[in-house]
């Protein structure tokens, strides 16, 4: 637990927190520690220390009198933002318009030389009767050999599931390949998907270190398709977000339900992959694991309220991992990496501007970084001059361009899935034709082979192919990322 | 709004990309408004025509339609706008070019299969699918039908299976 004897820790925020924030901060910790919902021992002083510290942080007088005696903590990290719009300007029309904003959020500097965050890794197995065979094997063998590679401060746990959860390995640090063997090597295919039952073992699992030492994470390997649980499985994810817990998917074959685990790891940060054979299962948990080691902070999380008149048509995350993000004010966008960028698309829709005005308050928000010994918080306003010609013509920004020209490849085929369950295949048809030529244009040819084939496909049998489907979604996902790795 | 050239979705002032089809919406790095391009694909099409094509036939023409199979240059006729297709006897709307010398009936070309549309200062040609039974392509991409879409230099326009290139004189060498 960060030290409390400092106020701005006991109710985790920043120096810099407005008194907004110092207001909601205060309002989670007492709904978290009140002696009512809380009985575990110590909760009550918890409760009393977070009541001192507010009456104090509350009020600016006993706040300015506090921080000037306050021994100076240790420097607020350098954490870049850049922000990058898809117009100059906005423009005074007597319509709604649209404007793109692109955020960078970097962490950079120094900090570089910081100790490698530890890992707290939950592995859950799918060994539905699905699964038997090959697939398990190498599923198994791959499970062990990335194991062998984790660090001697790092925590594993190993889960399977069918109809049930079962936990094969307990969470610890670097067991030994005896003991690896033993857990896993007897483990065989039966029995239904059943993913909240993995799920939960699994953050069960989790939750027996302390979260705030650990980047904590739980990587699920599926290739089923889970039926009545999904909810249960969502409101866990909700709860693993809060407690910086990312969960990422990894789906084999054409039967697992996509948009189900897409949420699930969009909720809490995580990525989603697809592969059509487990021959790949080997690159995604050493990338996964390789990405969770970059952490500089085990959580990053971004609340964005749009200005009155003004609505977030949609988010969608670039970077580190291409990912919709669900439909909320605040996202978890999984752990900030040492120098790499988190990368978020946001599109507005802005309601008409009176002429008046000469700025324009599109959004505010807050990225909020959790690490240890405590969490930083970093405040920033989306806004624009409102311009009084027009400007057409100027480009955007390339890299602004660059998403959203590949965010309407994704968009295409959302909306041929659309029109499909509408029961237009024959619009669905059309706009993939449209949609490999633009692939086409940009020099993806396989990509828009595939998706000329899946129109092909939708002419005959008034629907998607599974794999067809799926290739296309995550192809066109995958186009987001700007270095397409 | 704005207003997509290629399929005509509506679209509120600032989006890029046409959320329809696709195309881009607004003026792009090198100036160019209609970007929207159908990619040379169709191999074997690709055929020299500058020397095939008596250099009387080019001049003053804003647009001519190249029959490589015939070696031919269609007649079309000197004017904004016109259809294509294939007369039949007793048809009520006849078109402006009719593709039956040419075997168009075995290559599926529909009695009025397809607009060409010339725009007033003859910078640009649009075609329309007319709804046309086996439909159109650009090199060898559908397009859609009842809209309008750009043909450029070069471009093999197909109507049914019958290929025609597209040649703009003042494009050529």
């Amino acid at each position: 637990m960060p030290d409390q004897t400092d106020f701005y820790n006991r109710l985790n925020i920043s120096t810099g927190a407005s008194e907004g924030a110092i207001k909601k901060a205060y309002r989670l910790a007492v709904r978290k520690t009140h002696p009512d919902v809380n009985r575990n021992e110590g909760a009550t002083q918890l409760f009393l220390n977070i009541q001192e510290a507010y009456t104090i942080l509350s009020d600016p007088n006993k706040k300015g009198a506090y921080d000037a005696g306050r021994e100076p903590h240790e420097a607020v990290p350098t954490v870049h933002t850049v922000f990058e719009y898809s117009q100059e300007t906005l423009a005074t029309v007597d319509e709604p318009q649209i404007i793109y904003s692109l955020i960078d959020v970097v962490s950079t500097q120094e900090e570089k030389e910081t100790t490698d965050l530890p890992l707290n890794i939950s592995f859950v197995l799918d060994n539905s009767t699905s699964m038997a065979g090959a697939r398990l094997e190498i599923l198994k063998a791959a499970i062990k050999e990335i194991i062998q590679k984790l660090g001697e401060d790092d925590l594993v746990s190993v889960i399977s599931f069918n109809d049930r959860a079962k936990v094969l390995m307990p969470s610890q640090s670097q067991p030994s390949s005896a003991l690896l063997d033993s857990s896993i090597n007897d483990l065989f295919a039966e029995g239904g998907t059943e993913i909240f039952q993995g799920l939960e073992a699994a953050f069960e699992e989790i939750k027996k270190k302390p979260l705030y030492d650990f980047v904590n994470h739980i990587i699920l390997i599926t290739d089923g398709h889970t039926y009545g649980d999904e909810e249960n499985c969502i409101t866990l994810a909700k709860s693993a977000a809060e407690l910086d817990i990312g969960i990422s998917g990894l789906g084999i074959g054409i039967e697992w339900n996509d948009e189900f685990l897409d949420n699930l790891c969009a909720l809490t940060g995580g990525q989603c992959r697809f592969i059509e054979e487990l021959d790949q299962v080997k690159d995604f948990l050493d990338y996964s694991i390789t990405s969770l080691k970059e952490a500089f902070s085990r959580r990053i999380s971004l609340e964005i309220i749009p200005a009155p008149g003004v609505k977030m048509l949609s988010a969608f995350r670039i970077l580190p991992e291409a990912l919709p993000l669900p439909h909320q004010e605040e996202f978890s966008l999984g752990i900030l990496k040492k120098d790499k960028p988190h990368r978020v698309l946001f599109e507005f829709m802005i309601d008409p501007i009176p002429e008046e005005i000469d700025q324009a308050v599109i959004a505010s928000g807050e990225f909020v970084l959790k690490r240890n010994p405590r969490d930083f918080t970093i405040p920033f306003t989306l806004d624009r001059p409102i311009g009084k010609e027009s400007d057409d013509g100027v480009p955007p920004p390339s890299e602004i361009f660059r998403a959203i020209s590949h965010l309407t490849f994704y968009r295409l085929q959302e909306k041929a899935q659309q029109d499909v369950a509408s029961g237009n295949p024959g619009t669905a048809f059309q706009r993939l034709i449209n949609l490999s030529s633009h692939l086409m244009a940009k020099g993806e040819e396989s990509l828009a082979k595939i998706a000329m084939n899946e129109a092909d496909y939708i002419k005959s049998h008034n629907n998607f192919s599974p794999t067809g489907k799926k290739q296309l979604k995550y192809g066109t996902m995958r186009l987001l990322l700007p270095d397409k790795t | 709004m704005i207003t997509c050239k290629v399929c005509s979705n509506q679209e509120y002032d600032g989006v890029l990309f046409c959320g329809e089809c696709g195309s881009q919406l607004v003026h792009s790095t090198d100036g160019n408004v209609n970007t929207f391009i159908y990619p040379s694909q169709a191999r074997g099409l690709e055929i020299d025509i500058s020397n095939t094509i008596p250099k009387k036939l080019l001049e003053n023409k804003t647009f001519i339609l190249y029959y490589p199979e015939a070696e031919e240059v269609l007649n079309i006729p000197d004017q904004e706008e016109f259809t294509i297709g294939r007369f039949v006897d007793g048809q009520v709307i006849t078109p402006d070019v009719d593709l039956n010398q040419y075997e168009g009936f075995d290559k599926g070309v529909s009695r009025l299969h397809a607009t060409i549309r010339i725009s007033p200062d003859k910078t640009k040609v649009h075609v329309i699918d007319l709804g046309s039974a086996n439909g159109s392509s650009i090199n060898g991409y559908n397009i859609p039908a009842n809209s309008e879409v750009p043909l450029n230099h070069g471009d093999v326009l197909s109507l049914g299976k019958f290929n025609l290139k597209v040649i703009l004189p003042k494009e050529l060498k």
